[in-house]
């Protein structure tokens, strides 16, 4: 009766969070009328989301997503190579250099680039400019190319994470039987390593362009003010820039996106054919590392420009933009201390630092322990209701942050009952759990897949209860996976601004969203100081994060 | 920048109206009746204002000043006036108000009252205080008046190729080259749209698409890029902004035909969460202080009197001759048609 109970509760829970936003969005793409407001229902939202105009913009998500994703995968490949399977000399400092840009904020980023590849004005083309003294521009981030290389700034790393571990445990042994049969290097890297790593690949291909399709940020930054729109922004703006928010075909478009993000998973899990795409094997062999003489020099220079381009860069312009009145006029008449004054007064901005570190810590903590439940119950037991668990839990992974949020918007605002959410942090709170389940879900139902039966079973036979044997023994042994897991969802907290930006209300402030406000008010000195204080937390977060790992997990 | 030169031009226009005659009404001293409201204000300890004038630097001065005379905390939500309009519906339907005050343009302060958003204020001492022809409605407090006119890149154009009419802007030099609010959503964008279609016609904006100009939503994100050169013109541009750009490269111009010119308005929500303290916010809103802090930069006041105490700077934006205003009723049809010129 009490299992009866609590799997009921954890089907409710799991209802709320994600069928209960999903069935809002159907709602809503059927209702005329906005939340609230007596309407009745057609499929107009549809007929209008069957656009040239929409259809220009689909066109847009893919083409962007695709692009970004090949380059970003081709470059996380060479990467990780050079790491994984080469003498490159300090390759454990390239590999923690590397993967950095992954734990900063995309907004922080967008900003940098924002402020050095502006057409005039921004750092990189005053450089040209004054090297060349050619007028016209090198490079324009409000563009195609500009999306794209911003979305790769994230996704490199991203992929590189996929990739590098598999290739640090693939057995040598085919790649020697090539090497021996008289293949050159490049065609046993071409026709065996690949090989060996196709499915590793091509699921974090798929994973990479599912992300890119769900990208907000770089397309709201550096996409809508050059006309190039996307899904996400354009839901956005159906719903914040117009006279009257069109409900009814931002929530089309919304389900029309979850359908294709639908295929996508359901591509990438038939693939996966539910292996793992963190490891090949498996089993952990010494990797063949390729002796690369002069070259490794050139290789280990490589790393680093990744690393200066990818974060030296951006974060230098943040200081120079601090220092600065207007960002564009580097003149000694325009130095200023008065952006840190401004942000140091500034209630809303420590305000939204509070809520931001708020939510991180009390939404990483409540999502993995839901995920380890959930996890739990998949992995450990035979209950019926399993497949609807299962279901339910992965259901966010198809819906952008934008979609969610919308979803949310409408479920927090027809909310029945005197228990209302809108307009409080537990509106983010919730909606952040939503988009981090699937996350912990894999995460912890890897880690009690490997954990023997028995050790449960001997637990419960001393007499403790279920919850006790959870925690004591269960998420004891599995805690590296949950510490793991907690910071990725921290960050993903921390930088998350798709769902905020429809769900904040005056008090519930986040940074990613004052930043992203204070930049489309004109105030890029304030930006760059807060920039910089996000960015001390991310560091101080990562490398207290390497120190756990390194002292409590033993993992190097 | 502002220059010697374009502030004579503007002096040298035909004044405000409102300023013509000016009188000017004393504030009063609060009675026993609103020395309870000024009480019960205090308890509620704080009053959250949803401001349509994005990052405009006035408001939070003024409402500095608020906290600092009366102790009462402001807490301040900045979106663009579409996007706020839907935030305090979404806030009513739901029935969780989280707003106090709207501090927003007169056209969507209007639309919103025919909504119903609002309700009135009942007495406030300095209701009375607006000259003509401003008036507090009950419901309505007319706090100032924003003008538009064209900002330009002094290193791109030239003194003989500033706009010197608004339809300058239709010069075959200025294809590709505008940078604009946009006008097919409530704002800046919109107020010179429906002002100059009905001043000089749809034509004109038929022939100002022709000329490509760049729409976009940032508001005071577009100043420094005119600044950097991105673009040479940006119109409409909200003249009291002028004063926060010294040093850049830029001027604000005045067209000969006048400008644009839109009215603030604050009002009350309904369902508002501490209707005391917003009550003693929108009389603050019409006392010297507040005023003074408006007209000192460069916005329009819609109280009588003080206009000797304004700089003369400030007081030089504020004279501009005005083009006209927005009709809230025809709104609508304005963004449709804006839409339908502007694809």
């Amino acid at each position: 009766m009490t299992t009866r109970l609590a799997l009921a509760g954890l089907v409710a829970l799991l209802l709320f969070l994600t069928a209960y936003p999903l069935a809002m969005l159907v709602y809503g793409s059927l209702h005329t009328t906005p939340p609230g407001e007596a309407g009745s229902f057609n499929l107009d939202g549809y007929r209008a989301m069957l656009s040239y105009g929409n259809a220009r913009v689909l066109l847009n998500t893919i083409g962007l997503s695709l692009v970004k994703t090949v380059l970003a995968m081709s470059l996380a490949l060479f990467l990780a190579w050079i790491v994984a399977r080469t003498d490159t000399p300090y390759r454990d400092t390239l590999e923690v250099l590397i993967t950095l840009p992954f734990y900063i904020p995309p907004i922080l980023t967008a900003m940098a680039w924002g402020m050095l590849a502006t057409p005039k004005g921004g750092l990189i083309n005053l450089a040209w400019t004054g090297l060349t003294g050619s007028r016209e521009p090198l490079v324009n981030i409000y563009s195609y190319g500009g999306v794209v290389w911003h979305m790769m700034q994230y996704s490199t790393p991203f992929l590189f994470l996929l990739v590098v571990g598999a290739f640090k445990s693939m057995d040598p042994a085919l790649e020697e039987s090539s090497r021996m049969s008289g293949a050159s290097s490049w065609t046993t890297f071409r026709r065996v390593t690949l090989g060996l790593m196709l499915p590793v690949t091509t699921s974090a291909f798929i994973l990479s362009f599912i992300r890119g399709v769900e990208s907000f940020e770089s397309a709201l930054i550096f996409g809508s003010p050059a006309g190039i729109e996307v899904i996400t922004t354009e839901i956005y703006h159906l719903i914040h820039h117009v006279n009257k928010p069109d409900y009814p075909q931002a929530t089309a478009l919304a389900l029309g996106i979850m359908v294709l993000m639908f295929g996508l998973v359901a591509w990438q899990w038939q693939l996966l054919g539910g292996r793992s795409f963190f490891t090949v094997t498996g089993k952990g062999y010494t990797p063949r590392v390729a002796r690369l003489g002069r070259w490794r020099w050139v290789t280990f220079g490589f790393c680093i420009l990744f690393f200066v381009v990818t974060v030296v860069l951006p974060v230098s312009q943040l200081v120079v933009g601090s220092f600065f009145k207007f960002f564009g006029f580097y003149r000694m008449s325009m130095l200023t201390v008065d952006h840190y004054a401004a942000v140091w007064q500034n209630r809303l901005v420590w305000r939204a630092l509070g809520n931001t570190l708020l939510l991180g810590l009390v939404g990483a903590t409540a999502t993995m322990l839901l995920g380890a439940i959930v996890a739990y119950v998949l992995v450990r037991t035979r209950v019926g209701v399993r497949p609807l668990i299962e279901v339910l839990a992965w259901l966010p992974w198809m819906m952008p942050g934008m979609v969610l949020g919308v979803g949310f918007l409408w479920a927090y605002a027809l909310m029945p009952g005197p228990v209302q959410l809108y307009g409080t942090l537990w509106a983010l709170l919730v909606a952040y759990v939503s988009l981090g389940t699937p996350l912990a879900v894999r995460t912890m139902a890897g880690a009690f897949s490997q954990l023997a039966l028995d050790l449960e079973e001997c637990s419960r036979v001393h007499g403790a209860a279920w919850w006790t044997t959870f925690r004591r023994i269960l998420l004891a042994l599995a805690w590296p996976a949950f510490a793991v897991g907690w910071i990725l969802i921290f960050f993903i907290i921390l930088r998350e601004l798709s769902v905020s930006i429809l769900l904040y209300s005056v008090g519930n402030e986040v940074l990613a969203v004052v930043v992203m406000r204070m930049w489309t008010e004109g105030k890029a000195g304030q930006v760059s100081v807060i920039a910089l204080v996000m960015l001390a937390l991310v560091f101080l977060f990562r490398f207290g994060e390497r120190k756990l790992v390194r002292t409590h997990l033993g993992w190097s | 920048m502002l220059t010697r030169r374009s502030l004579l031009r503007l002096a040298a226009l035909a004044p405000l109206v409102p300023l013509a005659a000016p009188r000017r009404v004393s504030a009063q001293a609060p009675d026993a009746e609103w020395k309870k409201v000024i009480e019960a204000a205090r308890k509620e300890g704080k009053v959250v204002v949803y401001n349509g004038a994005v990052g405009t630097p006035a408001l939070p001065k003024v409402l500095a000043a608020f906290e600092g005379k009366y102790g009462i905390r402001t807490e301040l939500l900045e979106a663009r006036a579409s996007e706020l309009r839907e935030r305090i519906r979404t806030e009513q339907a739901a029935g969780k108000v989280l707003g106090d005050v709207s501090h927003n343009g007169s056209t969507i302060t209007a639309l919103q009252l025919a909504d119903g958003t609002f309700v009135p204020y009942g007495t406030l001492p300095n209701a009375g205080r607006p000259v003509a022809p401003f008036k507090a409605d009950g419901t309505r407090v007319p706090i100032y008046v924003i003008q538009y006119g064209i900002l330009v890149n002094t290193d791109m154009v030239k003194p003989g190729e500033e706009p010197k009419s608004w339809k300058d802007l239709l010069h075959p030099r200025w294809k590709g080259k505008i940078l604009s609010d946009d006008m097919r959503a409530l704002g800046g964008g919109a107020v010179f749209f429906m002002v100059t279609t009905q001043r000089f016609g749809k034509e004109f904006h038929e022939k100002l698409a022709e000329q490509q100009p760049h729409m976009n939503r940032e508001l005071r994100g577009n100043y420094p890029r005119v600044a950097r050169g991105e673009y040479p013109v940006y119109a409409p541009f909200t003249l009291p902004d002028s004063l926060d750009l010294k040093g850049l490269p830029v001027k604000a111009l005045l067209p000969e035909e006048g400008s644009p010119y839109v009215r603030f308005d604050g009002a009350i929500f309904k369902g508002a969460p501490r209707p005391n303290a917003a009550r003693l916010l929108l009389d603050f809103f019409l006392s010297d202080e507040s005023q003074l802090l408006y007209g000192n930069l460069g916005f329009v006041m819609t109280v009588g009197g003080l206009e000797g105490k304004v700089s003369g700077e400030a007081r030089a934006i504020a004279q501009a001759k005005l083009l006209g205003t927005t009709d809230p009723k025809l709104q609508d049809e304005m963004l449709k048609l804006a839409k339908s010129i502007y694809k």
